[in-house]
């Protein structure tokens, strides 16, 4: 999965350099890969979402 | 600021980002030292490279308010993977921690610092920015600013790269512990481990239940050590004296001829002999300044007038007998008395393996100047644990498992000492007595041999939540204000 958002993040920056009349497209493709991230870090942390400490 | 130095001043920062911790962290960290990062570091390396990508969009596009935003909402959530990661190594011993360094701090510990210079940065750009900076087309980003977004993609080419060798294409995804970096086939391990199901805990090890007594077994015969004696009570006595609240636990003071009782709505109380008579009490306030916790599980004699009483959460205060205390002074201290008490000290003692679990009295030996505590098991953290602390400073001197000691033996492969729940303690001449309230049972355990040498099945008791030892006596007190005696 991480290679799959990096993927979204190359594709992302190309756009935007080379591509910028894509703007609309390369910013969903931002929300998409950010979006995964949350997603994929709480999948990785869901045995304690919040910080292991002392409460 | 001209706004185009505000754009030079934000591809620096892209150029920053890009080297610093994307760049180096695949193409030196990764591809030159093998290094691997784990499912969480994954999330929190993307987030910069998003934070990147955000820089990037707003080169190309100016500062329109939904990159802005998206990119303030990127490093929030960076700073909070940061922390969430970091926690897991910030409290071990120094030098601990999980594979690499930069600049001497382990690789996850600077997520959150940089989100957080991010965040920083944008602010400070914004405060800098003239009105209309936003365009409507895409603009020119400049030699800079093309020169940093290719730095950027380069750097995320090397990411994708170490993503797919270190992770596999989707639904692979990283793993817990992960192998070191290797352009060898061979070598990659290409998981599914986290996406198998696992319950989802907010406070995950830390979400440990509070003690209670209820549904505990009273039944000996049910614990985990087999053919225990049985003790007979030789006699049994009501507490008479009126208590606020249930009581929590009992010591006994020879020279005085006096009862020390707690309950658990956190009172003190000083009986006569007779326990039909208060003698003098205190309420102490739990809250204020270290917390007791939701009551006081624990209570000991320190000496003839001073006593020592324990939150559930090893946090504590010793009170001294005052005849001339000063009831406006102690208001402070205390919700109800406080004109023959004052209030001496309030602090929490700190464990090791007792750490994660919860504790149900506490014991004090005048021989060796020490308190002890015992902890009681919780779902999550099976554990017998006695720890002692040094009366002078009140600070963990000795930790110990007890072990089972010979003409002991265990009901059945699998039972432990763990599963009892010690509700009382009491020292005297180099042994810890020992009252579970779970399965009714006493152990005694010898402090120089760390090994339970007795233990006594209890007829008659019920949930026990204290105990004092008198005059060759046990007193076992039962949350309902029985006292039972045992002869030992």
């Amino acid at each position: 999965m991480e290679f799959l958002n990096f993927a979204l993040i190359f594709t992302t920056g190309f756009l935007v350099l080379r591509r910028p009349e894509k703007e609309s497209l390369a910013f969903r493709l931002l929300l998409l890969s950010a979006a995964l991230t949350a997603f994929l870090f709480f999948v990785g942390s869901r045995g304690s979402v919040l910080p292991p400490f002392n409460y | 600021m001209r706004n185009e130095s505000l754009y030079r001043l934000l591809a620096v920062l892209l150029l920053a980002v890009s080297i610093a911790p994307i760049g180096v962290a695949a193409w030196w960290l990764g591809f030159v030292h093998g290094e691997s990062p784990c499912v969480l570091c994954w999330q929190q390396r993307t987030a910069m490279a998003l934070v990147g990508l955000v820089c990037a969009f707003i080169l190309r596009f100016g500062p329109r308010p939904r990159y802005i935003g998206l990119g303030l909402l990127i490093a929030a959530h960076g700073l909070y993977m940061g922390v969430r990661h970091s926690a897991l190594h910030w409290v071990r011993d120094v030098g601990q921690g999980f594979a690499g360094l930069f600049f001497g701090a382990h690789t996850y510990t600077w997520s959150a610092f940089i989100f957080w210079v991010f965040v920083v940065a944008i602010a400070l750009l914004l405060l800098a920015m003239r009105d209309g900076a936003a365009t409507a087309e895409p603009r020119d980003p400049g030699p800079l600013g093309r020169l940093a977004i290719g730095v950027f993609l380069f750097a995320i080419a090397g990411n994708v790269i170490q993503a797919f060798a270190s992770t596999g294409p989707p639904p692979y995804m990283g793993q817990s512990d992960p192998v070191r970096f290797s352009f060898d086939p061979a070598t990659w391990v290409w998981s599914l481990e986290e996406w198998e199901p696992s319950p989802v805990s907010l406070r995950g090890r830390y979400d440990v239940e509070k003690p209670s007594l209820a549904g505990l077994e009273a039944d000996p015969a049910r614990g985990p050590l087999r053919d225990l004696p049985r003790l007979a009570p030789k006699s049994r006595t009501q507490i008479a004296a009126a208590l606020d609240g249930a009581p929590a636990d009992l010591a006994w003071e020879g020279s005085t001829g006096r009862f020390l009782v707690t309950t658990d709505r956190h009172q003190v109380a000083i009986l006569d002999a007779s326990l039909a008579r208060v003698l003098n009490q205190v309420r102490v306030d739990p809250g204020f300044s270290v917390s007791l916790g939701d009551g006081l599980p624990g209570v000991a004699w320190l000496d003839p007038t001073t006593v020592a009483a324990l939150g559930e959460n090893k946090s504590y205060v010793v009170l001294a007998e005052n005849e001339g205390a000063d009831r406006a002074k102690n208001w402070r201290f205390f919700l109800a008395g406080g004109e023959r008490f004052e209030e001496r000290s309030r602090g929490r003692f700190a464990t090791v393996r007792a750490r994660m679990n919860y504790v149900g009295a506490l014991a004090f030996d005048a021989a060796g100047r020490s308190l002890y505590t015992v902890t009681v098991p919780s779902r999550r953290y099976k554990k017998l644990v006695v720890s002692r602390f040094d009366r002078r400073d009140m600070t963990l001197s000795e930790e110990f498992l007890p072990a089972l000691g010979a003409g002991l033996a265990l009901a059945a492969e699998g039972r432990a000492l763990d599963e009892y729940f010690v509700t009382g303690i009491a020292v005297e001449a180099g042994r810890l007595h020992a009252l579970s309230a779970a399965f009714s049972t006493l152990l005694e355990i010898d402090l120089a041999t760390h090994e339970v040498v007795a233990a006594h099945a209890l007829d008659g008791v019920t949930r026990p939540t204290g105990l004092a030892l008198r005059d060759g006596e046990w007193l076992v007190l039962g949350e309902d204000g029985t006292v039972t005696t045992f002869a030992r």
